[in-house]
């Protein structure tokens, strides 16, 4: 992947440069708290309280930040999809070429659901049931991120021009594997699906002679590397 | 007025055909249907309701309230079909994915195998989505926690519409290809889909027919 379609994707990206103060973190805990008992219990059956339980804080504080668990979950949503984005970004543009970028970026975003599954279901799952500006914001991501898969056009012969949508279609298509995983509770199974993306991904875009290699050679790199890579991978 | 046919065309699919659009309710007063027709009546108003409320309202504010309302049944009535909201709602699924596979089935019967099998397959589906967009979003959303079993049956159809892609192609085209990526692919046909329908974007499905078939159509060099 370039780093100027990189660049390019994630120009509207906030980046933090501030240092916490404890307003600021206490603000943060209470985000985190939301997203967790939203991946754990559910949109519908999330509360201020089962919040607090995650974050630690005290009701009065919490509503000193926010003016309802809407609104928190709304404003922790769009914080940490953003940093979510970046860092995947930001993995695919150090690798050196689109396709290591791509398997760069899967790879970030796998460690990211097997370590914070809550979180993750929040992320992927449960923001379909706020809907709201979550899901505009949800909406917005998943186009930065297929743009930045659409990078790859710019040095494909006009005869090999991938269909318009397959930037769109790849990452939908990813989103809809990390839910059955996390709707599963089985989110150690995702590296199993890590070869069968990484050829939907190069598929679309560069044919099937390049997805199978790919395919192969993912397969190998995910069982040299399964252990250092967190969850089952079986 | 009386829907006499309600009672007298019965089809193969029984009483009342899943493709035929369902009267709201039935005549009021003494009707002489028998009661076991009203019940299924009920029923398949209960589980078109769902998808109707579902798109409304969304997971997140759907409830049987709404969708008995919208069915035109007292929510007493609701749970006499169903256990709870999610239990309609895994009903409604199984129910959509079923006509969803028929279509495709029968619209890739009466033509000839590969390549038009796709294209025929593809346009099918897309024309059932178009036409009933609820229908799209059940099938296409991904169900909240409280409704994981929806997450078994969108498993189960999803492997049903792989099995069909691997059906469209040629011998040479299915053997080389990677276990498990078919499956791939139609999680990433319907994620397209309802993305579009979301967007309010369903007029323009059907033209998504050549798009879908140059990305889902991934012919192989002849070894």
């Amino acid at each position: 992947m370039r780093p100027e379609a990189c660049a390019a994707a994630g120009e509207a990206l906030p980046v933090e440069t501030t240092t916490p103060t404890p307003e600021t973190t206490v603000r943060e805990g209470d985000m985190e708290g939301a997203l967790r008992a939203v991946g754990e219990l559910g949109y519908r059956d999330a509360s201020v309280r089962a919040v607090l339980e995650y974050s630690g804080g005290y009701k009065r504080q919490f509503h000193e930040h926010f003016a309802s668990l809407e609104a928190c979950f709304q404003e922790a949503y769009a914080v940490w999809i953003e940093r979510l984005g970046i860092s995947l970004l930001e993995a695919a543009v150090l690798a050196p070429d689109w396709q290591a970028g791509v398997r760069a970026g899967l790879v970030k975003l796998f460690q990211f659901v097997t370590q914070q599954p809550a979180i993750a279901r929040s992320l992927f799952v449960e923001v379909h049931v706020a809907g709201g500006e979550a899901l505009a914001v949800h909406e917005e991501v998943t186009e930065r991120l297929a743009q930045a898969l659409d990078s790859v056009r710019d040095g494909l012969e006009p005869s090999q021009t991938p269909p318009q949508s397959a930037g769109i279609f790849v990452v939908g298509g990813i989103e809809a594997c990390l839910c059955d995983v996390l709707a599963a509770g089985d989110q150690g199974r995702i590296w199993n699906a890590l070869p069968e993306l990484m050829h939907l991904a190069v598929g679309s875009y560069l044919g099937n002679e390049a997805a199978d290699e790919e395919f192969e050679r993912t397969k190998a790199l995910l069982e040299r590397d399964r252990a250092q890579l967190g969850g089952e991978g079986r | 007025m009386t829907e006499l046919w309600l009672v007298t065309s019965e089809s193969e699919e029984g009483p009342f055909s899943t493709s035929a659009p369902l009267p709201n309710r039935l005549p009021p007063g003494r009707h002489g249907i028998p009661a076991n027709l009203v019940v299924e009546h009920q029923r398949r108003r209960l589980l078109a309701a769902m998808a109707e409320a579902l798109a409304e309202h969304g997971y997140g504010s759907v409830t049987t309230a709404q969708v008995s309302k919208m069915a035109n049944v007292s929510t007493s009535t609701f749970y006499k079909h169903f256990g709870n909201l999610w239990d309609c709602l895994l009903a409604a699924y199984v129910t959509a994915a079923d006509r969803l596979c028929e279509e495709i089935e029968a619209a890739c019967a009466e033509r000839d195998p590969r390549p038009a099998a796709l294209t025929v397959g593809i346009d099918a589906a897309l024309d059932f989505f178009a036409a009933e967009p609820s229908q799209a979003q059940l099938l296409s959303a991904q169900a909240p926690l409280e409704a994981s079993a929806i997450s078994a049956a969108r498993r189960l159809l999803t492997s049903r519409l792989a099995s069909m892609l691997r059906r469209s192609r040629g011998p040479h085209d299915t053997a080389l290809q990677p276990p498990g990526l078919d499956e791939r692919l139609i999680d990433a046909t319907l994620a397209f889909v309802g993305s579009r329908i979301s967007r309010g974007q369903v007029e323009g499905l059907a033209g998504l027919g050549p798009e879908l078939a140059a990305i889902l159509d991934r012919p192989r060099q002849a070894a």
